[in-house]
């Protein structure tokens, strides 16, 4: 079977180091001002951004690429803990949009702060069977596996 | 390797409705297990079933949803004839994790530049 080459993950690890203080870099997340300047992919620019950061509240934010595009995405926070914390959902406002769940944590160590990003999707469509907490660990350890038994199989 | 750029994925009329059945398909630990061994080569029903402590009828209702969300096909013989994995689907997971991955390594460089000038600046880092 010639399957093309899995990911590792499914749900999205990302983990960084800046230097800067823990509160500096919570703070960033918090503000329209501030989010502007950083967020979206390289080349993109922030024409809108607004946040109610507190849990229950929303954010959107439009992103628009170097050719002109516009791209909305919205959410809600489901759990904020200064300074180490912060669950949001992010959903872009296209059809059909599949939900995910980011969790974001920041850690002091030496130097500055480690953030850890960690997103899943949270499928919506169909409520029964959904083990959607448990999803990013269970997809982790699945594609594992996959990918331990397609290297065993070659 | 062909360059995607970050806008071509959402163009694509793949439909994100078709992403989110595979996920939601997906979002069941017997049914990601049998993905997983599917993942190893063809199995029957009777193979399939083996290792999960549930009655043939049960495993096929899991069966038709991954078959139904494309993730699987079967043979018309549902008994004897193998079920195959159809990895297309999950390579459409993939991508659209690529995507993620994307605007958020881009995001931190960013944040990386911009906290960067924030410090040299002096500002200051408290509410």
């Amino acid at each position: 079977m010639n399957a093309p080459p899995l990911k590792k993950e499914i749900d999205l690890t990302i983990t960084r180091v800046f230097y800067a203080p823990r509160p500096l870099v919570f703070k960033v997340w918090t503000t329209a001002e501030h989010l502007a300047r950083w967020w979206g992919p390289k080349d993109f620019t922030v024409p809108a951004v607004a946040t109610d950061f507190r849990e229950g509240g929303t954010w959107r934010s439009c992103i628009r690429s170097p050719e002109g595009q516009d791209y909305w995405a919205r959410g809600t926070y489901r759990e904020i803990v200064p300074p180490s914390r912060i669950v949001l959902s992010f959903t872009w406002e296209e059809e059909d949009a599949t939900d995910t769940l980011i969790t974001v944590t920041f850690e002091e160590v030496t130097g500055g702060t480690r953030l850890t990003f960690h997103q899943v999707p949270f499928p919506t469509r169909e409520s029964r069977d959904s083990h959607a907490e448990g999803w990013g660990e269970c997809m982790d350890r699945l594609l594992a596996y996959v990918a331990t038994h397609r290297e065993a199989a070659q | 390797m062909q360059k995607t750029s970050w806008l071509n994925y959402r163009r694509v009329k793949c439909g994100m409705d078709r992403l989110s059945s595979t996920l939601s398909a997906l979002a069941d630990p017997t049914r990601r297990a049998i993905i997983a061994r599917l993942a190893a080569g063809e199995a029957t029903v009777n193979e399939l079933a083996a290792p999960f402590d549930m009655s043939l009828p049960a495993v096929s209702k899991h069966l038709k949803v991954l078959e139904r969300a494309g993730l699987i096909s079967r043979g018309r013989n549902a008994q004897w004839r193998p079920c195959r994995l159809e990895a297309g689907r999950l390579k459409e997971i993939a991508d659209w994790v690529e995507r993620y991955r994307r605007f958020w390594e881009g995001s931190f460089d960013r944040l990386d530049s911009y906290l960067d000038e924030l410090q040299r600046d002096g500002k200051p880092d408290h509410i």
